[in-house]
């Protein structure tokens, strides 16, 4: 363990003693608490940064770097092990740079209990961060539900008129699916503990572990219901119109920037590569909803006259792409996913800003009573515009990479897939036809949106508005810059998260063809059964997963398929 | 015949303690008056300290898994009952610092209060410690008839009379049906001496009479712990009582009918004694904790009165707790016991706690025990608010409290009991956990996203704070360093 491998615990660690120090100061001192918050969410973010620094970019093996191990709950056989790979890091950059803009952005908007807001928003950051790099469940599960209690508060205090309906229904439905995987995760620690005599919950061992194929459905289900409502995946969405709406504008962008990736995240980094059957079983189901989604999605995002409602449905026609991309189970797919996230992680945190924006000026968010803002507020506009045509997914800005990748992903899925997965995703090509309809419904709606509140007559009781203060343009500068970076040079993001993506398919497909039977370690006969001999048939590879017990390929010679 | 070696009294040392501060304080009682009430207080909590430092010595020479038997079997000296009494006497002086609060406050300076109390925790290290039969017994009714009195230890409260007979008629059932059940138990096996049992039963096919012994059992233990359907005493009880007095009762007296629980059924009757043709009284726990924590969860939501939310919530930790006494059962050498003991330390520090911030926030002109009447305790008082709701989220289970830890490693053991037959029960008790979590959000919700109805005029004591910040900062500790405390029960 060398000097680098503190610098995770590090990155977690600030923004917790910053939330203890804003606790600590005097109750009245606004300006103070958000100047330490703010100051402490910067720090962060440049020893995020920091990261990139020991990170080898091009590891032999896409696996974790920077890992910091401990002991933490010896009984147990819990540590406290973080860890980052390309996806992670990714995810928890974009974390570190959209907590100082959300900061930033609630000087005028949170005015009330100041102190406790920058507390909750280091403490959720925290939260957010712990989960990205965990690699042990015990550690992430913490993590995962320490998310909640910030987020609830946040919807709760500073929220709009339903607030408690809205922060309760986050609460229950969060919950509830991440109580069943809790379950599942009981069952993953006692299996591999049967067949290995160790009792331990680090995410690296356990992933070794090969369930039988008919557990691997139920446990994939169980972890799937989880995250799938974090995504949040038709039909399971129906607490994301309410809390966007109720949340301040600092909740909506928080929830939409970094807590929806959870669910993607969760499935990529636990649900796929422990349940590889699993997950395989239920995959086309997951892409149908997905799609479902994202045609759902775009539709009711139109009917909308609430901007917020509008953009809260966008994300779940965002998201819908996220996840059909990563059962694409291609590089392509994948990388188009974790770009989506990110790009959706800046665009519609952009989107909720402006929202925010206009809402401190005006008070409500009816599109019908805005309209001809372009003349009254030119940078607004622009800016607004720019964020906009990201989320539609204009070529030279971010969303268009991430649509473009998740799409094209999607349309060859039939190729890229393993002997015996002929239907891995069904009519790949049609999926793909009917996600491409949600790119262009998106750009129906969000160019709808635009023009109904930046064009035509500008309306009496608006012709008093402001535009953009030095302040927001601040809030707004560094995501714009994102959204056109990311949009015009994807290729160091890409570079990033390939070795990652890659060491994940092929783990993914290595498991997937494990042999069906009692639980056993990867490569490894099931304790009980016979070592196969020398002539034992090796091309165990080539047999369809899916068919009754083939006899285990030999020490050493896991079956590779590719 | 029971013959009595010096050597006896070697491990007697908590429970002497216990019981002979008991006696001075009733004594102290008397030559007391007015303003030195606070006094006995002190004397208590001396008393208390003295008998967690007694019973922290003696687990420290101890080894692990040892028992000493003394008093020919009546008593046992192991881990197990000193880590109890240790508990027990830690949550009495707590107890009673609130009590000494809330006495002052409200005008129930009843003297005998303290010594009742202590009289009670020697009655619970009783059951703690017992290896017999007769000394449960003992145990339950030294416990319950302190704790009777105590009920109704507010003088002129309607509401402490009524709680209070309904708790002792029911209470008094609930005796003769374990003494009946103890009876039948001897007429079985020809012995009280629980391992005594345990050996004749082990190699017998049940007869009638175990199968009416541990029906009797179950019952009385059933009335104890406050399972559904033997309930209905504890939310009148618990909302009649002073406040002090229900979160004893919450805490200590609940932990002390677990504790006994483990005795008789666990170490007595052991899993492997099955009565009801295939049917163990495992078996009869499991749905009796799968109803407990759903009916229990359910009515709880339904509550405005906070003591009354907090009767209800924990019968349902009752529950929870019987799926752990499930697991010990059917699977000794798993960690279901060492579940359940940090489980019980978990939730008596939260449940202490809580009533303790109930104390804390009313007077004599409100005593704000309605959720209603928390509204805006955030904005006003943010730092009870804190620790409040880190209660709130230790009892739904929420991390990084203990709650959380405990019902992780207690549903983590039932799934490991058995390749998984306790699956249904664990899946059960995980959703009743994210039911919980609405009404103990409640309350949260009541504190952070209201705005306060009058000005709070909290009761200001410094024994009030300590109580506050110990059980705060314990149960924190358990959420993020259990491994510590895990150590003391010998996981």
């Amino acid at each position: 363990m060398n000097g680098a491998s503190a610098l995770l615990p590090a990155v977690l660690a600030l923004p917790l003693i910053g939330a203890i120090l804003v606790m600590l100061l005097p109750k009245d001192e606004d300006g103070l608490a958000r100047g330490v918050a703010m100051g402490v969410s910067l720090l962060t973010f440049g020893l995020s940064l920091a990261i990139l620094v020991p990170y080898d970019i091009n590891p032999s093996h896409g696996s974790m770097q920077l890992v910091f191990d401990k002991e933490w709950i010896p009984g147990l056989g819990a540590h406290f092990k973080v860890g980052v790979d390309g996806i992670s890091l990714l995810l928890i950059l974009l974390t570190t740079f959209l907590t100082p803009i959300i900061l930033l952005s609630a000087r005028t908007s949170i005015t009330s209990k100041v102190r406790e807001f920058c507390a909750i928003m280091l403490i959720l950051e925290v939260g957010m961060l712990g989960a990205f790099m965990a690699l042990d469940m015990f550690l992430f599960y913490v993590f995962w539900e320490i998310m909640l209690i910030p987020m609830y508060l946040l919807i709760g205090i500073w929220g709009g008129q339903r607030r408690i309906y809205a922060s309760i229904k986050f609460v229950i439905y969060t919950m509830l699916g991440s109580l069943l995987m809790l379950v599942a995760i009981f069952y993953l620690y006692a299996q591999y503990g049967a067949v290995t005599g160790e009792y331990t919950l680090d995410l690296m061992s356990l992933d070794k572990l090969v369930l039988p194929h008919n557990v691997q459905v139920y446990c994939f289900l169980a972890f799937a219901l989880a995250f799938a409502i974090k995504v949040p995946l038709f039909p399971l969405h129906t607490w994301l119109p309410d809390a966007h709406v109720q949340a301040p504008t600092a909740g909506s962008v928080i929830l939409a920037g970094v807590l929806l990736k959870f669910g993607v995240y969760g499935f990529l980094r636990f649900a796929m590569p422990l349940f590889p059957y699993g997950a395989a079983q239920m995959a086309p189901y997951i892409a149908y909803l997905a799609v479902a989604g994202i045609v759902y999605g775009a539709f009711v995002a139109f009917a909308q006259s609430d901007v917020k409602k509008l953009v809260a449905y966008s994300s779940v026609s965002h998201l819908g792409f996220c996840m059909i991309g990563l059962f694409a189970l291609n590089s392509q797919g994948i990388e188009g996913s974790i770009y989506a996230m990110i790009s959706h992680g800046l665009t519609t945190s952009g989107l909720f800003l402006a929202i925010g924006v206009v809402y401190e000026r005006r008070h409500t968010r009816e599109m019908s009573e805005y309209g001809g803002l372009w003349r009254q507020m030119p940078v607004f506009a622009a800016l607004f515009l720019i964020c906009m045509l990201g989320s539609v997914g204009l070529p030279g800005l971010s969303g268009f990479v991430g649509e473009f990748l998740t799409i094209f992903g999607t349309f060859i899925a039939d190729k890229s897939f393993p002997v015996g997965w002929d239907h891995f995703l069904p009519h790949p090509m049609l999926l793909a036809a009917a996600a491409t309809t949600g790119v262009i419904f998106g750009a129906v709606y969000l160019l709808y949106m635009f023009q109904k509140m930046m064009f035509g007559e500008l309306k009496e009781q608006n012709k008093g508005l402001q535009d953009l203060s030095w302040r927001e343009i601040g809030v707004f500068t560094p995501l714009v810059i994102g959204i056109f970076v990311l949009g015009l040079y994807p290729k160091p993001i890409i570079k990033v998260m390939n070795p990652a993506v890659d060491q994940f398919i092929r783990s993914y497909k290595e498991k997937l063809a494990e042999p069906d039977g009692p639980a056993h370690i990867k490569g490894l006969p099931a304790p009980g059964t016979e070592v196969p001999t020398a002539e034992a048939p090796s091309e165990a590879g080539d047999t369809p997963p899916n068919e009754a017990v083939a006899p285990n390929p030999a020490h050493g010679e896991p079956g590779h398929i590719d | 015949m029971i013959t009595i070696t010096p050597n006896d009294f070697l491990y007697l040392g908590p429970l002497g303690v216990l019981t002979l501060v008991g006696f001075l304080l009733v004594l102290a009682e008397a030559f007391t008056i007015g303003k030195h009430r606070q006094f006995l207080m002190q004397l208590t909590v001396a008393g208390c300290v003295l008998a967690m430092l007694a019973a922290i010595v003696t687990w420290r020479q101890l080894q692990p898994g040892q028992t000493i038997s003394a008093f020919s079997g009546m008593l046992i000296a192991d881990r197990m009952s000193m880590f109890l009494i240790a508990l027990f006497s830690g949550t009495t002086a707590l107890v009673a610092m609130l009590g000494s609060a809330h006495q002052s406050e409200y005008g129930w300076e009843v003297g005998e209060f303290y010594g009742l109390m202590l009289l009670a925790t020697a009655g619970m290290a009783m059951i703690a410690m017992a290896g017999d039969l007769v000394t449960i017994f003992i145990g339950i009714e030294t416990m319950s008839l302190a704790v009777y009195v105590m009920t109704a230890a507010r003088r002129g409260s309607r509401g402490g009379s009524e709680g209070a007979m309904k708790y002792f008629l029911m209470g008094a059932f609930a005796s003769g049906f374990l003494v009946y059940g103890m009876a039948l138990l001897y007429g079985a096996t020809g012995s009280t001496n629980l391992a005594v049992i345990r050996g004749v039963l082990a190699g017998q096919a049940s007869s009638p009479l175990t199968v009416a012994a541990v029906f009797l059992l179950i019952v009385a233990f059933g009335f104890k712990v406050a399972a559904i359907p033997f309930h209905m005493w504890a939310p009148d009880a618990y909302e009649g009582a002073p406040t002090p007095v229900t979160g004893f009762m919450a805490a200590a007296v609940k932990t002390a009918a677990f504790a006994g629980m483990i005795r008789v059924f666990v170490f007595g009757l052991g899993g492997d004694v099955v009565p009801f043709g295939h049917i163990g009284w495992s078996t009869i726990f499991a749905i009796m904790a799968a109803i407990t924590m759903t009916v229990g969860n359910i009515a709880a939501l339904r509550q405005e009165n906070v003591k009354r939310m907090l009767a209800y919530s924990s019968i349902a930790h009752a529950g929870v707790l019987l799926v752990g006494i499930v697991t010990a059962g059917i699977d000794p050498a798993g960690e279901g016991l060492s579940a359940v003991l940090f489980y019980l330390l978990s939730y008596s520090a939260t449940t202490v706690g809580a009533f303790g911030v109930m104390v804390w926030i009313g007077n004599r002109d409100r005593e704000r025990v309605l959720i209603s009447d928390w509204y805006g305790l955030g904005a006003a008082k943010p730092a009870a608010a804190l620790v409040m709701t880190i209660f709130m989220l230790s009892f739904a289970g929420i991390p990084p409290t203990g709650g959380f830890f405990a019902k992780f490693i207690l549903f983590k053991s039932a799934l490991m009991a058995q390749d998984g037959s306790l699956l249904w029960l664990v899946i059960i008790g995980v959703l009743n956990s994210m039911i919980s979590i609405y009404y103990y959000l409640k309350l949260v919700m009541a504190m952070y996203f209201r705005e306060a109805t009058g000005e709070f005029k909290p009761l200001r004591s410094g024994a009030l704070t300590f109580v506050l910040v110990t059980c705060g900062l314990l149960v924190m500790h358990m959420g993020m360093m259990p491994s510590r405390w895990l150590g003391y029960l010998g996981i």
